[in-house]
């Protein structure tokens, strides 16, 4: 990969480079600011805009929007004691007390440097773990395969917050939905009941928006209506010293290899990395008596800890093919939109774009300290947008993408139907992540299956009797899945 | 009754009657294939009895637990957001972008509590017509234009 650097910087030197490393930075911290719309949403609604562009380019813009909106989310937290986006809900316990002492631009400092040193780290075992991990997997053939991603699958147990069962569900109804339209073996035509829309089967993008952006909106329009919260004094970002740093560099370290071990886990996410680096920071930091109260302590072990998780969550992502969260699984549908098939051979394949793909993201968490200090301040009033019109104009932006990319109004409807879906199974408790992540990982799951079939003649026992990673995958996946369910039936008899 | 009749059970009960017949739906089509691994139904099989058996499963937990529906807290509201969007993506190609976009925003600000003309109808003017612009005459890349002129 590193003979591919020189390429990569050439395409992160060029106009369109530089223009969506700036751009998608500044995006993702305007967003990930405005309460609601948090990073899966600023990631969705950014996405079709991306299928113009070269393939390189379009990834590096949804990993500045993602990084950036993930900063962006301590902004309103700090201010307006509302997180931006779930993982920022950590930094409302000590950001906004220390802003109502009228020190708001200092709690904006430390998030900024901790986000910025967090998201650096992470960058930095993305660019050596990816590589070491994908070079292991170059082993792989089909029988190997489908047993990682089965084992991938395993992680829709983890993102399936309330109920594991309806999680699984939403899982194989995306799988499902990826079966639809051409069989990838023999190319007939499966579940289009003589619909010629149906024949290419459903549009990844215009689904993923549709149970992501438009849901949103309509499981806002069912809520009470937020009234605007007040801003507190406010007069631009102020860095933290040298000398305030004394004593409190363990903490951070420690929160950026929390935030770096969580990342590279399936399904756990920035929030629980930024809870779980909080509670770790009042358990052992030096200053843990000011917990709560403003103590700059709490800033850090929150903001490093759900930066760092970008770097770590994109490991599994860009190695293997594996996404861990909704906001990886958008990753991973970027690519397939592209043309590119994630999965172990992803970094191999495409060296070039994996470099520029890395070295961009390490720039990209260089700039959010410059564009951190500018925008918090335009930032600033945004928080007061009502939320009437962000929702109205998400429907609008969403309209437009879905139609600019293919220009077939038969999207349009696809989102519409998956937005009106997405909202019903939602207030069920129905999660959404695992239905992108199987409508995703549906289709390589299928072909391996059926290849591994044909390599076995249809024996599916042989498939781990012969092959013994995929042995150890299968044993990991159904450890994976079973535990969980066997923790919480435990849980319920104690209880 | 009221364990039974409600929005929960419902639509696991959807779920569940989709599933099932979409597996039905398998042996109504023939393909070339005769080897069972290489049916183009192999593997939707499969996944639609896992369905199935989860859809079960859920609308069995959906019956004997006593959960909580989250509330709706305005029903015009909701239902006014979710027709207008559905009528508003049907109506695109044909009406082309800009006038259910404003359309759009005029049901949908009032809708969400925006009442004060003077700022309902410049954003719903504003922000569709800032899109046309940018797009149409901007990038060269069009959106629908509506049936009266090829300008928006």
């Amino acid at each position: 990969m590193l003979s591919a650097l020189p390429d990569a910087i050439a395409i992160l030197l060029s106009f369109e480079g530089l223009l969506v490393l700036v751009l998608g930075t500044v995006l993702g911290i305007v967003l990930g600011a405005m309460p609601g719309i948090g990073s899966t949403v600023a990631v969705a609604i950014v996405l079709p805009f991306t299928l113009t562009m070269s393939q390189a380019p379009a990834i590096i813009l949804l990993l500045a929007v993602y990084a950036g909106s993930v900063y962006g989310g301590s902004i309103a937290a700090i201010l307006i004691n509302t997180p931006g986006t779930p993982q920022s809900a950590a930094t409302c316990l000590d950001g906004y007390p220390m802003a109502q002492r009228g020190d708001a631009g200092l709690a904006l400092g430390w998030a900024t440097v901790a986000s910025v040193v967090g998201g650096l780290v992470s960058a930095v075992v993305l660019i050596f773990a990816a590589p070491q991990l994908a070079a292991f997997a170059l082993q792989f053939g089909p029988i190997e395969t489908f047993a990682l991603i089965l084992l991938g699958m395993t992680c829709i147990v983890s993102v399936s917050t309330g109920s594991v069962v309806k999680g699984l569900m939403a899982g194989m109804i995306g799988i499902f939905l990826s079966t639809v339209g051409g069989d990838p073996i023999l190319g007939e035509m499966r579940f289009t009941f003589g619909n010629w829309q149906l024949f290419a089967g459903f549009n990844l993008l215009a689904v993923v928006i549709g149970v992501f952006a438009l849901s949103e909106v309509f499981i806002r329009a069912s809520a009470s209506v937020n009234k605007v919260s007040e801003l507190v004094a406010f007069n631009g970002v102020v860095l933290p010293s040298w000398q305030m740093w004394k004593g409190r560099f363990g903490n951070l370290a420690k929160s950026v290899a929390i935030g770096n071990v969580i990342g590279v886990l399936p399904g756990t996410g920035a929030a629980t990395a930024a809870f779980i680096s909080y509670a770790e920071g009042r358990r052992s930091s030096p200053n843990r008596d000011g917990f709560g109260k403003g103590e700059p302590d709490g800033i850090v072990s929150s903001e490093a800890a759900n930066n760092a998780v970008t770097g770590g969550a994109l490991v599994p992502t860009m190695a293997l093919g594996i996404p861990g969260d909704a906001i990886t699984a958008v990753m991973l549908a970027t690519l397939t939109l592209h043309g590119i098939t994630p999965g172990p051979r992803l970094v191999d394949d495409n060296p070039t774009l994996i470099a520029a793909i890395f070295a961009g993201f390490f720039v990209i968490n260089l700039l959010l300290l410059p564009l951190g200090m500018l925008l918090s301040r335009v930032a600033a009033p945004i928080l007061r947008v009502r939320e009437a019109f962000m929702m109205t104009a998400i429907v609008i932006l969403c309209a437009v993408g879905i139609y600019f990319v293919r220009g077939n109004p038969f999207d349009l409807l696809v989102m519409g139907g998956a937005g009106f879906v997405g909202f019903l199974l939602r207030r069920q408790g129905v999660p959404m992540a695992p239905l992108v992540i199987g409508m995703v990982l549906g289709p390589t799951l299928e072909l391996t299956l059926r290849q591994g079939l044909i390599l076995t003649d249809g024996s599916f026992v042989a498939f781990f009797t012969g092959h013994p990673i995929a042995l150890v995958l299968a044993i990991a996946a159904v450890l994976a899945l079973s535990l969980p369910l066997l923790r919480a039936l435990l849980a319920r008899r104690a209880s | 009754m009221q364990r039974l009749a409600n929005e929960r059970v419902i639509v696991q009960l959807g779920l569940l009657i989709v599933a099932v017949a979409l597996y039905a739906s398998t042996f109504q089509q023939s393909f070339s294939a005769s080897d069972l691994a290489q049916s183009p139904m192999f593997f939707p099989r499969i996944i639609l009895t896992l369905w199935i058996g989860l859809a079960v499963i859920a609308l069995v937990q959906t019956i004997r637990a006593d959960e909580t529906q989250p509330v709706i807290a305005s029903w015009p509201r909701i239902a006014i957001v979710i027709v207008a969007a559905l009528i508003y993506c049907n109506i695109i190609a044909s009406e082309g972008f800009f006038l259910p976009s404003v359309v759009f925003a005029l049901v949908c600000l009032p809708a969400f509590g925006i009442r004060n003309p003077l700022l309902v109808v410049p954003f719903a003017i504003l922000v569709p017509g800032a899109l046309v612009l940018l797009f149409n005459h901007t990038l060269g890349m069009p959106l629908p234009t509506s049936r009266f002129t090829y300008l928006f």
